[in-house]
């Protein structure tokens, strides 16, 4: 199969090596990756903003860069939600691209759902001995019902041990500019979620959206409580070289 | 105040139609709904979860049976009520035949609350005082534990809410599965009652510190008898 | 009241720092959000009794001049006096009238949240009716002379000891602050007022159509004395409360007793069919039934918004929202408070100014969306309240400007490479450790909670580009 990378806006700039691990584990399961040219952003953030109209320009330019591609694939379950959940009513009054959106709709899949649920491989062969625990983040789980995938990648992780983290389902707090737009709201937020991450036991907390991860790792940083933070694309990259 | 038309017509101009002259047509439901095999199984579903709502509850099959268990609830309690109070157990105009007949033999005078008094400032202070409640009940509802009980000229709708006991006498016959069969019969009968009272155990609260507290206004014990005859 | 003229930073500060507030809002909406998976978990099909609940109340809504005609006859064919009332100052007038009429002295209200919105009590108070909240926690905040802070619970905020401290100047005497003592002196206060009560005052849950009834939930039982003690009955109403008959009564009990407390049916659940038949012994001679527009006929004129009136008003999504459950009510600033509330304020209040935070009390996990009973796409409506108040240039100009330079930048790919480079250079002053942690606004409301990772030396676009020998 022939995927197309959606390199999202935030592992772009902050996070390039989840971009590229994705790629070789792709590759590694035998599939041709390329990246199409002039993507950058679903325009989420300024589409829950309410600033729709620059949130649509935004949106085109991403439909625009996938048009011919035949399977897109991103490391984020939140900018995959916005695709799926938003782009129609983004679109509702432009036809033509209403239907570009669609075809991007039909084809363009999180990463784990993707290896997972389209390519059926939830056991890639990685080792990684570790304690960790999973953040379902809000949008993967709540708008595109990812709930299982994730999960059967890490349960096929040789030495990994998987912690359960108390109340799980409560956002992290991150909300894209609400963590700037409410920042003593999501402080609150986050510290709760540090206080749960901490009382898993956990030595890694792993997540699938970079978003979730850079707020909760920043606070962890911030507080100075040493427990680490990984895509589970960053997990299996790593697991998967030995 | 405005005018009914004029209020309804603003509505019919925001929804950009004119209003409909007929009912419009019901939308479907599917639900699976609460279904027990018998009469014998939903009474006991219904004093179970009576009971675990904290009420108390017993299903008597004989007179004898109802003079036992209202012993074994009240002991001799009524009989020093009436020594302060002789208007201390409050009832309805009419009551199922087998429990008439054990407050004769257990020679516990019944005050009958709509003729305790003209005056309904009255009839509310009785009640008020009174230690005992006592009302039979109309339909019952075995999912979730609930007396139903219709408002009527021979009844009082404060006999089941001012006494701080309330004690109701159900058939098992009575006994529905759920609130959909109790609203459809009661649909059935045309207009409804005045009232239609759905009592689901003892009053409660959980407004303090989230604290749950049996009650706060309405009465603080109940009991239930189911007649099985 | 004091909380309204707080800011909202004053109120949020107010509310983070107040510990007892915050355990005490997690634990309560901890144990309401459970109490409401078991029972919605033992109908086993959950999600169809959703569906059929936002069926019906779409149902309901489309056709909501129908139902309201046909409420409205039945009651007055039967002797009710339905008064219409287009604004919260209508509604006050109206019921102020019919107390004034009545020479009442005493006005008892079981717990409506029509009542808060339209701020009644303050003005019966000033006609010299004494007026007493009978759900006990409305009695709370009553004497504390503060808005509910939980839509189900609304003295949740308070702990025992300060409603022991708010009923000893009542009852004049020392109170322990167990709650079986509170709750004994709050039914032994109540009851002289029961009994005296000239007029009472309830809201209202459900208005069946097509038989004309009022149907009210209480577990306390007050609404049931409130609705049959005192000679004159007047129910306050919002405009979309309907349900088309008994048929999908049953529906929607269901739903808001297992929604709202986890009960399978509440305490009391009362069906009234007013006024009573004149050989009934019991129950109110006059009844009033007062039915409150205020913007809700321009919510059904709107259809990004019109959902909003499916509400049922159970708190659920309360219960699973996880700024709420840092906050209390309270930090809202607003009657309603919750997802549901700051979708609602906004519609019905018509000011930015005032409400226009409340869009933005949310971090769009979508809890509230998952957790509604009617299915209300509230997070949704939130980001079409915030695209509103774009639209009508309510936001910050700085926001304006930020979301101009995001356009440009985030469709050219090629140009965004070159400002991430000069990211890159630029943060340089703000790393420790290979981390950032500090910058101008609004970097630093990030930065001053939390540390962010470094603008990459070369973004994944380049890299690739490089990999792969394109320029």
């Amino acid at each position: 199969m022939k995927v197309s990378l959606f390199a999202t806006c935030l592992t772009n700039a902050f996070y390039p090596e989840v971009d590229l691990t994705m790629a070789k584990i792709l590759k590694h399961l035998g599939h041709t990756v390329d990246v199409p040219e002039g993507q950058v952003c679903c325009g989420q953030i300024a589409f829950n903003s309410g600033y729709v109209d620059d949130a649509r320009e935004v949106a085109r330019t991403l439909i625009n860069s996938f048009e011919r591609s035949e399977v897109v694939v991103g490391p984020s379950g939140s900018c995959i939600a916005m695709i799926h959940h938003y782009y129609p009513t983004l679109f509702e009054n432009e036809p033509v691209y209403l239907k570009k959106a669609e075809d991007l709709i039909h084809k363009s899949y999180e990463f784990t759902q993707f290896v997972v649920d389209v390519l059926k491989k939830p056991d890639l062969g990685a080792h990684y001995k570790a304690k960790a625990t999973y953040h379902p983040s809000c949008h993967a789980t709540r708008l595109l019902g990812i709930g299982e995938a994730p999960l059967k990648l890490l349960q096929h992780v040789n030495g990994l041990e998987l912690l359960p983290l108390p109340e799980a389902q409560l956002c992290c707090g991150f909300g894209g500019t609400f963590s700037v737009k409410m920042p003593k709201i999501s402080e609150a937020m986050v510290a709760e979620k540090a206080e749960h991450v901490l009382a898993s036991g956990a030595d890694i907390l792993l997540g699938l959206d970079m978003g979730c991860l850079m707020n909760i790792s920043g606070y962890l940083e911030k507080i100075n409580k040493p427990v680490k933070t990984m895509h589970i694309i960053q997990l299996l990259g790593e697991g998967m070289k030995s | 105040m405005t005018n009914t038309n004029e209020f309804i017509n603003h509505l019919a101009s925001k929804l950009g139609r004119p209003t409909p002259t007929e009912t419009p047509p019901p939308v479907e439901i599917s639900v699976p709904q609460y279904r027990l095999s018998n009469t014998e199984e939903r009474a006991s579903i219904f004093l179970q979860n009576w009971q675990a709502l904290g009420g108390k509850g017993a299903i008597v099959k004989s007179e004898n049976d109802m003079l036992q268990c209202l012993k074994e609830w009240f002991g001799d309690l009524p009989i020093t009520w009436f020594k302060d109070n002789p208007q201390a157990l409050i009832a309805w105009d009419m009551l199922p035949s087998i429990a008439e007949s054990a407050f004769s033999t257990l020679n516990w005078p019944l005050t009958r609350y709509t003729q305790s008094s003209l005056d309904p400032r009255d009839r509310y202070s009785i009640a008020a005082h009174a230690e005992l409640g006592i009302t039979g009940s109309d339909l019952g509802i075995a999912l979730s534990g609930t007396i139903v009980m219709n408002s009527d000229p021979l009844r009082g709708r404060v006999v089941s809410l001012l006494p701080p006991r309330h004690l109701a006498f159900i058939e098992t016959t009575k006994i529905r599965n759920n609130l959909f069969e109790v609203l459809e019969e009661i649909s059935a009968l045309g207009t409804p009652p005045a009232a239609i009272e759905m009592i689901s155990g003892p009053s409660r609260t959980s407004d303090i510190e989230m604290d749950l507290s049996i009650g706060v206004h309405g009465p603080i014990e109940v009991y239930v008898v189911v007649i099985d005859n | 009241m004091t909380m309204f003229n707080l800011t909202t930073d004053q109120r949020v500060d107010k509310a983070l720092a107040n510990n007892f507030l915050r355990q005490a809002t997690r634990r309560a909406t901890d144990r309401l959000r459970n109490n409401k998976y078991k029972a919605s978990d033992e109908l086993g099909n959950w999600e169809e009794w959703r569906n059929a609940g936002e069926t019906i109340r779409k149902h309901v809504i489309a056709n909501l001049d129908f139902y309201l005609h046909q409420l409205i006859e039945q009651m007055e064919q039967r002797g009710v006096h339905v008064h219409l009332a287009k604004t919260p100052a209508d509604a006050v007038g109206i019921v102020r009238n019919i107390v004034r009429e009545h020479d009442a002295k005493n006005v008892l209200k079981s717990k409506s949240m029509i009542s808060e919105e339209i701020h009644l009590n303050h003005a019966l108070e000033e006609d010299g009716a004494a007026v007493v909240e009978t759900d006990l926690g409305e009695y709370i905040i009553q004497i504390a002379g503060e808005p509910p802070s939980h839509i189900i619970v609304p003295a949740m905020h308070k702990t025992r000891q300060q409603v022991a401290d708010l009923f000893e100047p009542i009852a004049g005497h020392a109170l322990s602050s167990d709650t079986p003592t509170l709750t004994r002196f709050a039914r032994i206060q109540m009851r002289e007022q029961f009994l005296r009560g000239d007029i009472g005052i309830t809201g209202c849950n459900f208005a069946v159509a097509n038989t004309g009834s009022i149907v009210m939930v209480t577990n306390e039982g007050n609404g049931r004395m409130v609705s049959t003690l005192p000679r004159v009955q007047i129910t306050l109403m919002g405009m979309e409360r309907i349900v088309p008959s008994f048929r999908e009564l049953d529906i929607m009990l269901n739903l808001l007793a297992r929604s709202a407390t986890g009960q399978r049916l509440s305490s009391y659940t009362t069906i009234l069919t007013p006024p009573k038949k004149s050989a009934d012994s019991d129950g109110p001679e006059e009844y009033h039934l007062v039915i409150l527009d205020h913007n809700r006929s321009e919510i059904l004129g709107d259809k990004l918004f019109r959902t909003a009136l499916n509400c049922i008003r159970c708190g659920a999504c309360f219960n699973v929202c996880p700024v709420y459950r840092q906050l209390g009510g309270h930090a809202y600033g607003s009657v309603y408070s919750g997802p549901i509330g700051s979708v609602i304020t906004p519609l019905l209040e018509k000011d930015w100014k005032k409400w226009g935070h409340l869009p933005y009390f949310s971090s769009l996990c979508g809890a509230c969306t998952e957790g509604c009973p009617v299915r209300i796409p509230l997070h949704d409506l939130l980001v079409k309240l915030r695209m509103r108040k774009t639209q009508s240039g309510h936001t910050p100009q700085v926001e304006q400007q930020i979301f101009k330079a995001y356009r440009y930048l985030f469709t050219r790919e090629k140009t965004l490479r070159r400002a991430l480079r000069l990211g890159a250079h630029l943060q340089r002053p703000f790393v420790r450790n290979h981390r950032i942690t500090g910058g101008p606004p609004p970097l630093s409301n990030w930065t001053k909670s939390r540390t962010l990772p470094m603008v990459a030396p070369k973004p994944f676009m380049q890299i690739w580009a490089d990999l792969n020998n394109k320029r």
